[in-house]
C-alpha cells in the first residue's frame, strides 16, 4: 500500500516538475522581448508621416500578421481613450513589396483602424521602421510636438500578454504632462526582419 | 466539520454507524462523480485551448517569414500533459484523495495555460474562480486549499521570476501575489462555509435515511416474526384440522370460486395446487344420491341467509367413499345480498360407521337376549314337555304294541302317537332356533343328504314346481348333525314352495367354495378357508329389505296367521350357525330368492349313520342297569320297558340317592341318567360315578342339556346320549347299543 501509494506521489510529482518545466519555457518565451533598433532622439525630418505640433505623436510599428500585436493594438486603444486625444497616433504595418496590399488586410489592421482617431497606414518594406530604428512588431516611439523622443519601447507585459504594463504607463503619464522615470520598455512581438537578418544589413533586403 | 464530528459514530449505536456510513456512501459518490465530471471538463478544456491556439496565435512571424506559434505547441503539448494525469487517475481511481487533489492542481495549471493561451485576457481569469467552484463540488474543502496553493505558488514564482506578466511591472513586490491570492481566498472561504453547510445537511439526510432504514429493519423484523408466528398458526390450524379432520373452506358467490384449506382438499381428493374451483366442479365429488340433496341445501341457504348443515358423501378419484359432515354460513353484503359463504367440512365416516356398527352390535345383542330369553323358555318348556311327551308317546307306543289292528282304540292311540309326534317336533324347533338343542354331528356329504330327501322333496312341493339339483360331484364333507340338515333343507324347500304359489324353479345347487377373505353378513363373520356351499334357490315373489332384515327371527312369518309358525327360518338360522356355518340370503321383490349356506368343509371320509332298526321286537338283555330320572312318570315307564325286556333295573329319583345306591357296593352294567335334575345334576353324577367306578357305562337322557353336556349344543363323542322324547323301542335300541359297544369296559 505504502508503495503504491509512494509510486503514486511520485508519479505526481514527475507530472508537477514536467508541467512546471512546460510553463517555464512558455513563460520564458513570452517574456522574452525583441531586439530594438536605434531610435532618433528626434523626429526625422524626412519622415513620412508629419509631426504633431499641437500634442505628442505616437506611432506604433506592426507586423500585420503578428498575434502578439494584438494585445499591443488593444493596449494602444486603451491608452488612447485614457489619453483623450492628447495624443496623435500613427500604426503603421509592415508592408514587403513583394505581397500584394491584401497582405496587410488583417484583422489585426481592421482592429488598428478602428481605433478613433488613429492614422493607419503602410510601411513599404519597413522602410519607416528603420527610420525609427523599430525591428520588432508593436514597437511604440513617442515624440512630443517640439520634436524630441520621449519614450520608446513595448506597451505590454509580455508576448500577447494584455494587461497593465509600464510602457503604457509611461505613455499616458507623459501625455498627461506627469513624471514618469521610465522613457524605454522592452518590446515584445514578432520580428520585423526575416531571421537571417541582422540590424546592420540592409534592412530593406531583410524584410524580402 | 464540527456538525459532522458531533456525530461520529457509537459502538453502541448501530443507527449512528449507518448514519455515517451512508454519510461516507454519499460522499464518495459525490467524489466519484465530481472526479469523472473533471475528466470530462479538462479533456474539453485541453481541445479548448487547442482550438484558441490554433484560433489566436498559430503562426509566429518574422518579417516575411512565419512558423507554428510556440502557443500551439505549448496548447496541444503541455495542455495534454497537464490533462493526461488527472483525467487518467480520474477514470482509473475515482473516489481517490491523490485523484482529486491531482484533478485540483492540473485543473489550476490549465487556468494559468488557458489565461496564457488567450493573451492574459482578464476574462480567461474566470477560468480561475469558475473551476474553483466546480472543484468544490467535490465537498471537500482540502482541494479547494491544494487549488488554492497553486494559484498563490504561480503567483509568487512568476511575480518573482517574470513579473511583468503578471503585475505588468518590471519588479513587483512580494504583496503583489497576496492581493491576487486574497481574492482567491475571498471566494475558497465563502465555498468552503457553503461545502461546511452542504455537508451538514447531506450529514442529516444520512441520519433520515439511516433512521428510515432502521424504522424499515424494524418494522421487517416485526413482519417476518409476525409472518412466523402466522405460519406456526397456520400449520398448527392445519395440523388440528388435519387431527380433526375437520377443513374449512369459502365460496364467492359473485365469483363463483371456492378456495380451501389443505384438509378441505385432502377430504374432497383434490389434487395439491387444485384451487379456485366453481362451486359446481366441487359437486364433481358428492355422492349422485346425495348430489341434488345437497346443492338444494345450499341454495336455499344463499336464497335465506344464515346458516345450514348438510351431511353428504362423497366419492374420491380411487372410488372410496366418505361420509362429511358440511357446515356453512352465509355472509350478505350491506344490501343484504349474499356475497360469500364460509363453511367446514369434516371427515364423520369412521364416527358413522361407528356407530353403524354399534347400532348393528346393540341390534345383535338385543337379538341375542331375545334369543336367550326365547331360548330359557324353550329349555324350560322343551324338559317339562319332554318328559311328557316321552311319557305320553311311550306308554302310547306300549299301548299300540297290545292292540291289535282291528281295535278300535288303536285308532284313537294312534292319534294321540301323531299328536306327541307333532308335540316333540315343535318342541325340537324350539330348542333349534334357540341354538338349546344337542346336536350330534358327524362327518356327512351333504349331497347324500339332499340325494335322500329328493322323493320326499317332490313330493312336498307339488308338481308346478321343477326342482332341480346341481350337486358338485367332488363335494366335500361337511360336519354336522344329518337329522338337523335334514331339517334345514326342508324348511328352505317349504319356504320355497310357499313363495311359487303358481308354480316355478326350485334348484338344489352345492358347490366347493373358497373364502379368502373374512366376510361378514348379518353380522356373523366367516374366516377364510374351505366351505362346502348349499343353494336354495327359487322362481318365487322374492323379499323386500324389510322382509330380509327380519327373516331369521322367530315368529316372524310372511304367511300370515296360522299359515306357518315362524320358526322355519330361525330354526334353519340356529342350527346352520350352530354348526359354525352361515346362512346369507339373496333376494329382491319379483326376482326370486336364494339361500346359500356354508358350512366348514371337513378333511374326514363320511362315517355311515347308525342303522335304525324297526322297533316292531325290542332288543332284550339281562344287564343291570341304574335310570335315575327325577320325573317319576319317566322313570316308571323306563323302568317299565327296560324290565319289559328282560333287564335287571334299579330306580333313583336324583343323583343323590343313585350314588347312596353305588356307595351300598350296588354294581351295574349301565347307569341311565337324566341330565337336568334338582340338586346334583346328570353330569355331575357321571363324574363322581366315573371316580368311583371308572368303567360304568353312563346313558344321558334329556330333552334339554342347557350345555351340561355339550359345548354350544354339540356333545361331547364319548358321551352316550338319548334324547327326550323317546320311544320305548329307540330306548331299548340305545340302551342295547351301548350295553354291546364295549362289553369288556364294564367292571360292575
Amino acid at each position: 500500500m505504502a508503495i503504491r501509494l509512494s509510486f503514486r506521489l511520485a508519479a505526481l510529482l514527475c507530472w508537477l516538475l514536467i508541467s512546471a518545466a512546460g510553463a517555464v519555457v512558455v513563460f520564458n518565451y513570452e517574456s522574452s522581448p525583441g531586439s530594438s533598433g536605434s531610435t532618433p532622439l528626434r523626429w526625422p525630418e524626412n519622415a513620412p508621416i508629419a509631426l504633431d505640433e499641437n500634442r505628442d505623436t505616437l506611432v506604433m510599428f506592426a507586423h500585420p500578421h503578428c498575434p502578439c500585436t494584438r494585445a499591443s493594438i488593444g493596449e494602444l486603444n486603451r491608452l488612447l481613450a485614457q489619453a483623450a486625444g492628447r495624443v496623435a497616433a500613427h500604426v503603421v504595418f509592415l508592408k514587403p513589396s513583394e505581397f500584394s496590399s491584401e497582405w496587410t488586410q488583417t484583422a489585426l489592421r481592421r482592429s488598428a483602424e478602428e481605433i478613433p482617431g488613429v492614422d493607419v497606414r503602410d510601411d513599404a518594406d519597413g522602410a519607416l521602421a528603420r527610420q525609427f530604428g523599430a525591428q520588432t512588431s508593436g514597437y511604440v516611439v513617442l515624440y512630443n510636438n517640439h520634436g524630441d523622443l520621449l519614450f520608446h519601447g513595448g506597451i505590454t507585459a509580455g508576448r500577447g500578454h494584455a494587461g497593465d504594463n509600464s510602457g503604457e504607463s509611461a505613455i499616458l503619464a507623459l501625455a498627461e504632462n506627469r513624471e514618469t522615470r521610465i522613457a524605454q520598455t522592452p518590446v515584445y512581438g514578432c520580428s520585423l526582419l526575416n531571421q537571417q537578418c541582422s540590424p546592420e544589413k540592409d534592412a530593406a533586403l531583410c524584410t524580402k | 466539520m464540527h456538525e459532522i464530528n458531533k456525530h461520529e459514530p457509537s459502538v453502541n449505536d448501530p443507527t449512528q454507524a449507518r448514519t455515517v456510513e451512508l454519510f461516507k456512501e454519499q460522499q464518495q459518490s459525490i467524489i466519484q462523480h465530481t472526479d469523472r465530471l473533471f475528466a470530462r471538463i479538462m479533456v474539453f478544456q485541453w481541445i479548448g485551448g487547442i482550438v484558441a491556439a490554433l484560433l489566436i496565435s498559430p503562426r509566429t512571424w518574422a518579417g516575411t517569414q512565419s512558423q507554428i506559434h510556440l502557443h500551439l505547441w505549448a496548447a496541444i503539448f503541455l495542455g495534454g500533459l497537464v490533462t493526461s494525469l488527472p483525467v487518467l487517475l480520474a477514470w482509473t481511481q475515482p473516489g481517490k484523495t491523490l485523484t482529486r487533489h491531482t484533478i485540483a492542481i492540473g485543473q489550476m495549471l490549465m487556468s494559468a495555460l488557458l489565461i496564457h493561451l488567450t493573451g492574459g485576457r482578464i476574462e480567461t481569469h474566470f477560468h480561475v474562480f469558475g473551476s474553483l467552484a466546480i472543484l468544490a463540488f467535490y465537498r471537500d474543502w482540502r482541494v479547494l486549499i491544494s487549488a488554492s496553493v497553486v494559484v498563490y505558488v504561480d503567483h509568487v514564482l512568476r511575480g518573482m521570476f517574470w513579473a511583468q506578466s503578471v503585475y505588468g511591472v518590471l519588479q513587483a513586490p512580494i504583496w503583489r501575489s497576496l492581493e491576487h491570492a486574497g481574492w482567491v481566498i475571498f471566494e475558497v472561504t465563502f465555498l468552503i462555509i457553503s461545502i461546511r453547510k452542504s455537508l451538514s445537511e447531506m450529514f442529516i439526510v444520512a441520519e433520515r435515511q439511516a433512521n428510515l432504514e432502521a424504522m424499515k429493519a424494524s418494522i421487517e423484523h416485526t413482519v417476518e416474526q409476525r409472518t412466523v408466528e402466522l405460519r406456526k398458526s397456520e400449520s398448527l390450524l392445519e395440523q388440528a384440522q388435519q387431527i380433526a379432520r375437520l377443513g374449512s373452506w369459502e365460496w364467492d358467490i359473485v365469483a363463483d370460486k371456492v378456495t380451501w384449506s389443505e384438509e378441505t382438499r385432502r377430504l374432497y381428493g383434490h389434487a395439491p395446487g387444485d384451487i379456485g374451483f366453481t362451486m359446481k366442479r366441487c359437486f364433481d365429488r358428492v355422492h349422485p344420491d346425495d348430489h341434488e340433496r345437497a346443492w338444494r341445501v345450499i341454495e336455499d341457504a344463499t336464497k335465506s341467509g344464515g346458516h345450514f348443515v348438510c351431511d353428504h358423501r362423497v366419492v374420491l378419484p380411487d372410488g372410496t367413499e366418505r361420509i362429511i359432515h358440511g357446515r356453512g354460513e352465509v355472509i350478505l353484503d350491506e344490501r343484504k345480498q349474499p356475497v360469500r359463504i364460509i363453511g367446514t367440512a369434516q371427515d364423520v365416516t369412521e364416527r358413522v360407521r361407528a356407530e353403524e356398527a354399534l347400532r348393528r352390535s346393540e341390534e345383535q345383542l338385543r337379538q341375542s337376549q331375545k334369543m336367550e330369553a326365547v331360548g330359557r323358555l324353550a329349555g324350560g318348556v322343551a324338559h317339562d314337555f319332554n318328559n311328557l311327551l316321552t311319557v305320553i308317546g311311550g306308554y302310547c307306543d306300549l299301548l299300540l304294541r297290545q292292540v291289535n289292528g282291528n281295535d278300535k282304540l288303536r285308532a284313537d292311540a294312534e292319534e294321540i302317537q301323531r299328536a306327541s309326534d307333532r308335540a316333540a317336533a315343535l318342541t325340537r324347533q324350539l330348542l333349534a332356533f334357540s341354538r338349546k338343542q344337542v346336536l350330534q354331528p358327524r362327518v356327512i356329504d351333504i349331497n347324500e343328504i339332499v340325494g335322500g330327501m329328493e322323493k320326499m322333496l317332490r313330493r312336498l312341493i307339488g308338481e308346478d314346481v321343477d326342482l332341480r339339483t346341481v350337486f358338485d360331484a367332488k363335494l366335500g364333507q361337511i360336519k354336522a348333525d344329518p337329522g338337523q340338515m335334514e331339517q334345514v333343507v326342508l324348511n328352505l324347500v317349504v319356504n320355497a314352495r310357499d313363495a311359487m304359489p303358481r308354480g316355478g324353479k326350485l334348484t338344489v345347487e352345492t358347490a366347493n367354495v373358497y373364502i379368502d377373505q373374512k366376510t361378514t353378513f348379518r353380522n356373523r363373520g366367516l374366516d377364510p378357508g374351505e366351505y362346502v356351499m348349499l343353494a336354495i334357490s327359487d322362481t318365487g315373489v322374492g323379499m323386500t329389505d324389510e322382509v330380509k332384515a327380519h327373516l331369521f327371527e322367530p315368529f316372524f312369518s310372511t304367511k300370515g296367521v296360522g299359515k306357518g309358525t315362524g320358526l322355519g327360518l330361525a330354526t334353519c338360522y340356529g342350527i346352520i350357525t350352530q354348526s359354525e356355518g352361515d346362512i346369507r340370503v339373496y333376494s329382491e321383490p319379483g326376482c326370486g330368492t336364494t339361500f346359500k349356506i356354508y358350512l366348514p368343509r371337513v378333511r374326514q371320509s363320511a362315517t355311515a349313520a347308525p342303522i335304525a332298526r324297526e322297533p316292531s321286537d325290542l332288543p332284550r338283555g339281562s344287564e343291570s342297569i341304574l335310570i335315575v330320572e327325577d320325573d317319576i312318570a319317566v322313570r316308571r315307564l323306563a323302568t317299565s320297558v327296560l324290565r319289559s325286556c328282560g333287564y335287571e333295573v334299579q330306580e333313583a329319583a336324583n343323583a343323590i340317592e343313585a350314588l347312596g345306591l353305588i356307595d351300598a357296593q350296588l354294581r351295574f352294567d349301565l347307569v341311565i341318567t337324566d341330565v337336568i335334575m334338582p340338586q346334583m345334576s346328570g353330569k355331575e353324577l357321571y363324574t363322581q360315578l366315573i371316580d368311583r367306578v371308572p368303567q360304568t357305562k353312563v346313558l344321558f337322557i334329556s330333552g334339554y342339556t342347557d350345555d351340561a353336556l355339550a359345548h354350544h349344543g354339540v356333545l361331547d363323542e364319548d358321551l352316550q346320549f338319548l334324547e327326550k322324547p323317546f320311544s320305548p323301542a329307540g330306548l331299548a335300541q340305545k340302551i342295547r347299543e351301548v350295553l354291546d359297544k364295549t362289553p369288556a369296559l364294564l367292571a360292575v
